[in-house]
């Protein structure tokens, strides 16, 4: 046996290699095969940036409403986040989409949909999970300028079919059929975002919104690796809420897929069991 | 014990590449707080050289200043530092302490002695560096763990082969950190830059013998507020890429790549000597293998590495990513190009004043035009008023020409200076 790093011999059992203190055991690395993946996730012997396992998935709910999250084709790694769950009735998403310019984006906005999904799933209002959720991404900065950060955008669907949103960002929600958008940006003219979960965020307020929709249609929820290509876009008219979101998610990567990509669609006012 | 000082590295660059891009630059900035605490005096244990040269060429005007110098750098001295001094002529000799070749702790006894030792130094004899070094050399080991440090003060040539000093440079690389000071204009920079280089030190033209009690003061109170002996910079690269080059660029220029000491396979060590409270840059090459768009790697783990611990201070990533993005890659990172433009502008120096010392008019006007201009546009005032000595450029026609009456002084520090580097300026400006 031999350090993957270093080539030295290595007894079977060790920790650790003798000659060059590597731990042994670490994950293997995707590309060139050594056990030599670091906490940071890239591999001490080629150098490559682990894929982080979310690339690609997607949640389906007994009621019909599903996610879909990708990495597209232009970024090493998928910085999106998304939960999606039903509790009494209730249907719950959040959407975050890590800031790209920070460091461990894909830490903050896997923490942050799971600290407000959960909020939300028991019943915690949007300015309670938005909250907790704002905290919990914070505690993963060592330092102001080492503080990963993610958009937000969370929405509610209760059983009798209002809906509550609450965003920060350019995260974004849609009212389907029509494709009326329900969100308001959190950016300047050049583009860039002005609020964000994270250690430097400051105080950030939650845009909210409620309404209850008139009549049957589907809530879209999106990064803006999906909105991007909408402008002109004919949304999918049939099939199941899955169906719809893989192949609004196609409609991305031919577009180019230069950002990842973060769909989830809730059906409203009727079952798409 | 006092506080130990806290590091920090970061890491400037742009990480993106293009397709067919295979080369990744990155400036990295290490500073030291130096201790915890500035006023208090810094307890590490210290070791201190003074190499004075008392060669023929020295006598008169000369050694009067050396004198005065080393009495200077003698007093600078704090107590408990340990100390010695060496006239340097084609042999070394301690001068003080007498009786014994041993470092003795400074003192007010031992300072007041030490003076009396240096006031009866006389010029006479021939000039051989490196045995003056190898002298200093002896006497610091014999104090592993303390800052060691000598400074040596010259007027001349050295007089040994050449492979002779280069054998003793290359023995004593990385053993004590030399800051080297040149006087007059018969002495010749390409030796006390081998010296610098090896010696991990620094080397200045002191064109007034009467400042010559100045630079010594303050070269043995820089020496003095070092907190720490040694500090490596200790790079990984991936089993599939190369290590091109480790450079320090800020303050001066100084080729760490030839300076490496393997850990493993794909690390090594480069020595970057002593430090203080400071901050020095330094800029990194690696050579990647070809890559996929989207694919990110780490093509440099950069740690900042106490050798005689192990302990890591400060650590940070070079990182490269493949894009088809025009726009991201072909943004350039300013600090790269700024010290890209910095070591380019050292070179045309070199390469200029060579050329006009064998007569070759063409290439040095070349070379030293164009350094006049990068000099003028880096903010390098004080290079670009020299090289405005040696060549003069129509301002109406661009044309440059080779001035004929060249003040040596003039030459030698356009030499010696050409070295130290600009801080980039802010954005803006």
């Amino acid at each position: 046996m031999i350090c993957p790093v270093c080539e030295a011999p290595v007894v079977a059992g060790d920790t650790y290699c003798e000659a060059c203190g590597h731990a042994l055991g670490a994950p293997t690395c995707s590309s060139c095969g050594a056990a030599a993946v670091d906490a940071e996730g890239y591999c001490e012997r080629c150098g490559l940036r682990q894929p982080t396992g979310r690339d690609h998935a997607e949640i389906v709910l007994p009621g019909g409403a599903a996610a879909v999250t990708d990495k597209g084709l232009r970024r090493s790694r998928n910085e999106d986040a998304v939960s999606l769950l039903e509790t009494g009735g209730t249907v719950v998403t959040v959407v975050c989409d890590g800031v790209g310019s920070s460091p461990r984006a894909d830490e903050a906005s896997a923490v942050a949909v799971e600290t407000a999904g959960a909020a939300l799933a028991r019943g915690l209002p949007q300015e309670e999970a938005f909250e907790l959720a704002g905290r919990a991404v914070a505690k993963l900065a060592t330092s102001l300028d080492d503080a990963p950060a993610c958009t937000y955008v969370s929405a509610a669907v209760a059983r009798d079919g209002r809906v509550t949103l609450g965003w920060a960002g350019d995260t974004r929600a849609y009212l389907l059929p029509g494709g009326s958008l329900l969100t308001e940006d959190d950016v300047v003219e050049t583009g860039e975002i002005t609020a964000w979960l994270g250690a430097d965020a400051g105080d950030v307020d939650l845009h909210l919104r409620a309404f209850t929709p008139e009549r049957p249609g589907m809530l879209l929820v999106c990064s803006d690796g999906l909105w991007r290509y909408l402008d002109g876009y004919a949304f999918p008219a049939t099939g199941t809420p899955i169906e719809m979101a893989r192949e609004m998610l196609r409609h991305a990567l031919d577009s180019g897929g230069q950002d990842n990509v973060t769909i989830v669609l809730i059906p409203l006012g009727e079952s798409h069991g | 014990m006092a506080d130990q000082p806290v590091f920090t590295l970061n890491v400037d660059q742009n990480k993106y590449l293009p397709l067919d891009g295979r080369e990744v630059h990155a400036i990295l900035t290490v500073g030291s707080t130096g201790g915890a605490t500035v006023q208090a005096a810094p307890s590490a244990e210290a070791a201190e050289v003074i190499i004075i040269d008392t060669s023929g060429s020295m006598s008169g005007s000369k050694i009067r200043e050396a004198r005065q110098a080393a009495a200077t750098a003698v007093r600078t001295l704090r107590d408990g530092v340990y100390f010695a001094v060496i006239a340097g002529t084609e042999s070394a000799r301690v001068v003080f302490p007498g009786g014994h070749a041993n470092l003795v702790k400074a003192s007010p006894a031992t300072r007041a002695e030490a003076e009396r030792a240096i006031s009866r130094l006389t010029a006479h004899g021939g000039t051989a560096m490196g045995e003056w070094l190898k002298l200093a050399g002896h006497l610091l080991t014999a104090h592993p763990s303390a800052i060691r440090h000598a400074l040596l003060m010259t007027d001349g040539q050295n007089n040994e082969r050449p492979e002779v000093f280069a054998s003793v440079l290359a023995g004593w690389s990385g053993k004590f950190v030399a800051d080297c000071l040149g006087v007059g204009d018969d002495w010749v920079p390409a030796e006390l830059r081998k010296v610098a280089e090896a010696l991990l030190g620094t080397f200045d033209f002191v064109r007034n013998q009467g400042d010559l009690p100045e630079y010594f003061r303050r070269l043995t109170q820089t020496s003095m507020s070092k907190t720490v002996a040694d500090l490596s910079l200790r790079v990984w690269v991936p089993q599939t890429a190369r290590l091109k080059f480790v450079k320090q660029v800020s303050p001066t220029l100084l080729d760490l790549t030839g300076k490496r000491t393997d850990v493993n396979p794909l690390t090594g060590d480069y020595p970057t000597g002593s430090w203080g409270a400071e901050e020095r840059e330094y800029h990194i090459c690696v050579e990647v293998p070809p890559g996929q768009v989207g694919q990110e790697i780490r093509a440099g783990w950069v740690k900042l590495v106490r050798p005689d611990t192990q302990e890591t201070v400060a650590s940070g990533n070079v990182l490269a990513q493949w894009t088809d993005d025009l726009a991201q890659s072909t943004r350039i990172n300013r600090k790269v190009a700024h010290y890209t433009g910095q070591a380019e502008l050292h070179e045309l120096i070199q390469e200029g004043l060579n050329a006009r010392s064998v007569g070759d008019v063409d290439t040095a006007t070349a070379r030293l035009a164009k350094a006049r201009q990068i000099a003028t546009d880096s903010g390098r005032e004080d290079t670009a008023r020299l090289l405005e000595r040696v060549v003069e450029v129509d301002p109406a026609t661009g044309t440059a020409r080779l001035r004929r009456n060249v003040d040596k002084a003039d030459e030698i520090e356009l030499d010696t200076g050409s070295v130290r580097t600009s801080r980039l300026r802010k954005e803006g400006n």
